[in-house]
């Protein structure tokens, strides 16, 4: 898919065809080889990050300040919340923009791909046996031919207060 | 909550405010019927919507507060307990309007006590005149506890109100017409409402459209092609425009604050026993929403310390022959970027014995120190905290907080307090308070490879304390100080407070001085780059409780910065809540003999830049709207004439704010303006200037205050302004010896000859002109030497020269009188001349470079 710099017009990804009805357009996007769902209504913009301002005393998982076009948004690394290690390459990462509460974030990831459509009958129950971190920042789990894909919670990932 | 609910709060809560006032001044001058009959339908607008809603508390209230009214407008005299009721129902009214605002519905309880003491007073005939006269205390906050068969003993005597009304009917009619006309035409003018989200919105896209343009206007500074810059023009016009129209649309008229006060003032007479009238001025000059709600309460403050102290009992003014109502004036107005509001009063003024003592047995100053004190600095102690002189501690003020909280919620914005006194005749505090919050200065500072913005409102000064320094932090007890000209100052490293890596490099730190509520407290930062007006964006919620910043901004590169908040670097410190210190008496030495003053100012980015104040004529705003361009330069119609504008470095941007500071600088015949972003600093000092800076507008760098600085070339600006050919062109890499410590010379000679393109070193006595001729391989093409210094001994001089292979160089003698004897020096001079006549000088001097370019080098010693 085509990925915007940072400052440039926008991207209206929520006129992303495809949808069915009762079904829930994703966007799957990449940590490494493992594979993520995220609700494409959730989703404002695509962009890559170009400049990082840290921010001293933050949560760790959160990366910086990032301006996009005129507004300052919250970097949150993805890698980070999964405690994963961060990516080898660490220059312009792909970024979603979106909004939480109120709040502007960019969700930093290593890859973004197709969309997908999703609906209730493809989901399927979370084993016990995963790891309560990354359980906890998922929404559902949907089997789709021969993937399985988590869904993330966006009001999880972007909850520092746990 | 519904559509109807809210918009009836709205304009209720809109409208309500007016209501007391009117009702004050009717109090004041009954005649005035349409007052009350606006009260009235107000009144009876708010029953009638909260009938409709069922709101049955709002309604039962307002009901009563009717029936009272309604007795006023049909001619019922304005009785102090009639209009103490009133306002209490219209208190009542207010709070409910607040609980129904937040909770979307009426709370629990009801207004029986209210109701039925408004019942009780409209049974007994509120036309009745009373005839008891120990009112004068009552006031409705004691209402609540009231017996309903009370209000025949508490009703305020007739005559009272009725005299003062007529004793200040034309003063209070005088004043209230602005206020009347006001209301007026707010009913005539169109007007729609906006969210304020919707403003900051707007406010916002308009910063990003600056940002843009800025970068539009960066990109094409170096390019010639035309075809782009008028358009570029145009848009830089209009955003600036743009700018300047939504931050108008933030702003509130001031009028908003006064209208509280009418009330103040009538509680406060009738609580201190005091005839007061109030006037207001100045109630159109509009100011930041968010600023208008800081600035009410220390107002307020003010406001009842001149009724409290200032303000005379009236047998007391009638007794010094003062008209026996005293008057509180309140005006506001607006100059550059500041809005000021004086509030004056015309009692007895600022005893300065009480404050003397008071100072004394407060411990704030010994009895020496006070003896050092101005009567000013003596005032200025009322700002301290814990001071108070009121003896008995009265409901009103005397609390022995207040003063200083009015004097650091004003800083708090980046305002200041001032006071003045006359004795007898009364006092006045000005408060000067900034347009806006939202775009503010910032000093942005460097820690390792990140910037932060410190608000410049706070800082005090940057201290240089590497290498040359006279300046160094210490340890003590583990707590880095600095010691600053006396005094010691407790430092901290930005590095440490927000935990940044440790940096290996050894360079030059610098310390900020803030002072952050009485204290002063010195930040170490790696570098200052720059100071900027930023658009100040709150923080998001996730990283709101970071207590050390305030906010964030973005640049005029792009780049997020956050800004730091200065208490929280006290609270990191430790010492916020430190005793605080003794008042500064140490003031710097100011008289100098060798020093001279400069100013100091800021272009562009990098080191701040000085020029001589000797060559500044005199400094002022150029609006930007002024700023023509011809000829491929900016002009600007000054006195019927054009002047040249130039900028001080290309990355001033004239476009980016309404108003740039000009430095109107005259050499010879010629006035030229130099546009800068910002003028610090006009400072007293002596310049070690090292000429070795290749740039071309830049005579060299030199430390001023531990800081860096650049002198500006006036000649490279010169030719800019005034590109015609001429000698300049020859004079350009012609080297001159100036030696004289006569600031004259130093000031403006140099100046004006480096202005002429002259390279001009300067030297103080004989071994440094020696040092100078013989151990550098600067190559002089001529030597001023100045006849009066005793330091300089001519012959040294000469032989100096023979002996470094200039024995051409013509040595010229400067002499504070002219004289044509060139004999009695013992050394051969080319001429001399007085030392005064600057332009005598440079002609000479021109004229006999250009002979020696044209290669007849001897003609000049006959």
């Amino acid at each position: 898919m085509q990925v915007q710099e940072q400052g440039s017009a926008s991207l209206d990804v929520k006129n992303v065809s495809r949808v069915r009805m009762n079904a829930q357009s994703y966007f799957t996007i990449f940590i490494g080889a493992e594979m993520f769902g995220i609700s494409v209504a959730d989703t404002q913009t695509i962009f890559r990050v170009q400049k990082v301002t840290p921010i001293p005393h933050a949560p760790k998982d959160i990366v910086g300040l990032v301006n996009i076009r005129g507004k300052i948004v919250t970097a949150v690394s993805l890698r980070r919340r999964l405690r994963l290690e961060d990516a080898e390459n660490f220059d312009n990462p792909l970024a979603i923009g979106m909004e939480h509460k109120g709040e502007n974030f960019a969700l930093m990831v290593d890859q973004v791909g197709d969309v997908l459509s999703l609906d209730d009958t493809m989901r399927i129950p979370t084993p016990p046996h995963f790891d309560p971190v990354r359980a906890s920042l998922m929404s559902g789990l949907y089997r789709v031919n021969d993937f399985l894909i988590p869904a993330l919670d966006v009001g999880a990932v972007f909850d520092f207060t746990k | 909550m519904d559509e109807l609910l809210r918009d009836f709060l709205v304009e209720t809560s809109e409208h309500i405010e007016g209501a007391e006032n009117q009702l004050v001044q009717f109090e004041r001058d009954p005649s005035d019927a349409s007052l009350i009959a606006s009260i009235f339908r107000l009144v009876h607008t708010i029953k009638g919507t909260s009938s409709f809603l069922g709101l049955n508390r709002l309604q039962d209230v307002a009901h009563g507060a009717e029936t009272l009214i309604s007795e006023l407008r049909d001619g019922a005299p304005p009785t102090e307990r009639t209009v103490t009721l009133i306002l209490a129902a219209i208190d009542r009214i207010k709070k409910l309007i607040e609980e129904i605002e937040e909770h979307g519905g009426e709370p629990e309880g009801d207004d029986g006590d209210l109701v039925a003491m408004i019942a009780e007073h409209a049974q007994r005939g509120v036309r009745e005149p009373e005839a008891s006269a120990s009112a004068v205390t009552d006031e409705p906050a004691k209402l609540e506890d009231e017996q309903p068969d009370q209000p025949a003993a508490t009703a305020a005597p007739k005559e009272a109100p009725e005299n003062r009304s007529e004793d200040s009917a034309g003063k209070a009619s005088a004043s209230s017409n602005g206020a009347a006309k006001k209301t007026e035409s707010h009913h005539t003018q169109e007007t729609i409402r906006v969210t304020v989200d919707t403003i900051e919105r707007i406010m916002q896209l308009v910063s990003e459209l600056v940002l843009t343009r800025n970068q539009l206007l960066e990109l094409t500074r170096n390019r010639e092609e035309d075809t782009v810059k008028a358009p570029l023009q145009r848009l830089s016009t209009v955003t600036s425009d743009l700018q300047d129209a939504v931050m108008r649309a933030r702003m509130q008229p001031v009028g908003r604050l006064y209208s509280s006060l009418p009330r103040l003032i009538r509680e406060l007479s009738s609580e201190l026993g005091k005839k007061i009238d109030l006037v207001t001025e100045g109630a159109d000059t509009e100011l930041d929403r968010q600023l208008i709600d800081v600035i009410r309460d220390p107002m307020t403050h003010l406001i009842r310390n001149c009724a409290d102290h200032g303000i005379e009992r009236p047998d007391e003014r009638v007794a010094v022959g003062k008209p026996e109502v005293g008057t509180i004036r309140v005006s506001a107005s607006h100059e550059a970027g500041h809005i000021t509001i004086d509030i004056v009063d015309d009692g007895r003024g600022l005893n300065l014995e009480k404050i003397k003592s008071k100072i004394l047995s407060s411990g704030l100053a010994t009895t020496a120190e006070l003896a050092a004190m101005t009567d000013q600095e003596i005032y200025q102690q009322i700002f301290e905290p814990g001071f108070s002189t009121a003896s008995n501690v009265t409901n009103v003020s005397g609390r022995g907080v207040g003063m200083d909280v009015v004097k650091s919620n004003i800083e708090s914005i980046g305002g200041s307090v001032t006071l003045s006194s006359n004795p007898g005749a009364g006092c006045r505090f000005s408060l000067r308070i900034p347009l806006t919050l939202a775009i503010a200065p910032a000093l942005i500072v460097e820690v390792g490879d990140q910037r932060f913005a410190l608000p410049q409102h706070a800082v005090v000064e940057a201290v240089g304390v590497g290498g040359q320094s006279p300046h160094k932090i210490e340890k003590l007890q583990n707590s880095l100080v600095l010691k600053l000209r006396e005094r010691v100052i407790p430092v901290v490293a930005l590095r440490s407070v927000l935990a940044l890596p440790e940096d290996d490099s050894d360079r030059d730190n610098l310390v900020v001085i803030m002072r952050v509520g009485q204290q002063t407290i010195g930040v170490i930062v790696d570098d200052v780059a720059d100071v900027q007006e930023i658009v100040v964006k709150p923080l998001s919620a996730t990283i709101a409780h970071l207590s050390i910043f305030t906010g964030h901004t973005i640049l005029g590169d792009g780049s997020v910065v956050l800004i730091i908040d200065p208490a929280g670097v006290a609270v990191a410190l430790g010492i916020e809540k430190s005793a605080e210190r003794k008042s500064e008496t140490v003031r710097e030495s100011s008289a100098n003999s060798d020093s001279s003053r400069y100013v100091l100012f800021r272009a562009g980015a990098g080191a701040p830049k000085v020029l001589p104040l000797s060559l500044v004529g005199r400094i002022e705003s150029i609006e930007a709207s002024r700023i023509e361009e011809a000829n491929g330069q900016f002009v600007v119609q000054h006195r019927g004439r054009l002047m040249p504008l130039v900028l001080a470095s290309p990355a001033v941007d004239i476009y980016s704010r309404a108003v740039s500071p000009a430095l109107i600088i005259s050499i010879g015949t010629r006035t030229l303006g130099l546009l800068v972003d910002e003028i610090i600093d006009i400072f007293e000092g002596k310049l070690d200037i090292q000429m070795d800076n290749p740039s071309a507008d830049i005579i060299g760098t030199t430390v001023v205050q531990g800081q860096a600085v650049e002198l500006v070339d006036m000649a490279y600006h010169l030719r800019s302004a005034f590109p015609e050919p001429d000698r300049r062109a020859h004079t350009r890499g012609t080297r001159l010896l100036m030696a004289s410590r006569d600031k004259y010379a130093t000031d403006v000679l140099c100046p004006t000859l480096m202005a002429a393109g002259f390279e001009v070193n300067v030297c103080g006595d004989t071994s440094h002109a020696k040092i100078l001729i013989q151990e550098t391989n600067l190559s002089f093409d001529m030597i001023l030497v100045d006849l009066e210094e005793p330091a300089l001994n001519l012959r040294e001089i000469e032989e100096a020269c023979r002996s470094s292979g200039y024995d051409d160089v013509p040595i010229i003698g400067l002499d504070g009188e002219v004289s044509a004897n060139m004999n009695n020096f013992g050394v051969r001079l080319a001429t001399r001349l007085g030392k005064f006549d600057r332009n005598a000088i440079l002609g000479a001097v021109s004229m006999m470079i250009e002979a020696n370019l044209d290669e007849m080098p001897m003609a000049l010693a006959s």
